[in-house]
């Protein structure tokens, strides 16, 4: 078949992480794009619950500086 | 009683002399709410993802602590809110209490992150290879 649907999982329950702490910027890298948006579960395929809490570490994240708010590349 | 992280940024110029000052005094000002003072690590001077105070870098410094007067610890907040010793501070409460960090581990672990940090970027490049080998191959 020419598609081949790629399956979705959970990053966190793959790698059996519960918390999710907002200065391990490496792993928020994850979920957001290019440009710093949080990027939506239908496209990581989070769970709901571990999603939720990737949302909050982000923006705790984006207020301490650690995160950008946006990203366009221009400095 | 429960546990809070505070993690805030420093100027970047400021010396090591200096920054130790303001440790000092955020610990007494801490002592005055009838707080007990776990973890107070410099954690070093770091990039912000965008500028702040007309800042481009700063120096991050954490602090855990297990929380004494509500009312004493909002004074606190504010004060440090007001105060031109840190360019920004924020206050996160934790679920669990937090591991004893000695101070001489501190200053090792800023250093082996740059490693980790290049090593890492290698990794990534690595994958990215890997990555379009997949892709081709799924096309042929």
């Amino acid at each position: 078949m020419a598609f081949q649907t790629r399956r979705k999982y959970c990053f966190f329950k793959e790698n059996n992480i519960t918390d999710v702490d907002y200065k391990d910027t490496k792993l928020l890298k994850r979920f957001t794009n290019d440009n710093g948006k949080i990027m939506p579960r239908r496209v990581t395929g989070t769970s709901a619950k571990m999603h939720r809490k990737v949302v909050s570490a982000i923006k705790r994240a984006r207020i301490i500086g650690l995160m950008p708010f946006v990203d366009n590349g221009s400095e | 009683m429960k546990y809070y992280e505070m993690l805030y940024i420093v100027n970047p110029n400021f010396e090591r002399k200096k920054i130790d000052d303001i440790i000092k005094e955020i610990d007494t000002r801490l002592s005055k709410t009838k707080s007990k003072i776990i973890n107070h690590v410099v954690w070093g001077k770091k990039k912000l993802a965008y500028p702040m105070k007309e800042h481009k870098y700063g120096t991050y410094v954490m602090l855990h602590y297990n929380g004494g007067e509500k009312s004493a610890l909002d004074e606190f907040n504010s004060w440090l809110k007001l105060s031109d010793l840190v360019i920004r501070h924020m206050i996160v409460r934790l679920e669990n209490e937090p591991d004893k960090i000695e101070k001489a581990d501190s200053d090792l672990n800023i250093e082996s992150e740059k490693k980790e940090s290049s090593i890492n970027e290698e990794k990534k490049l690595n994958d990215n290879e890997e990555e379009t080998t997949e892709k081709t191959k799924g096309v042929e």
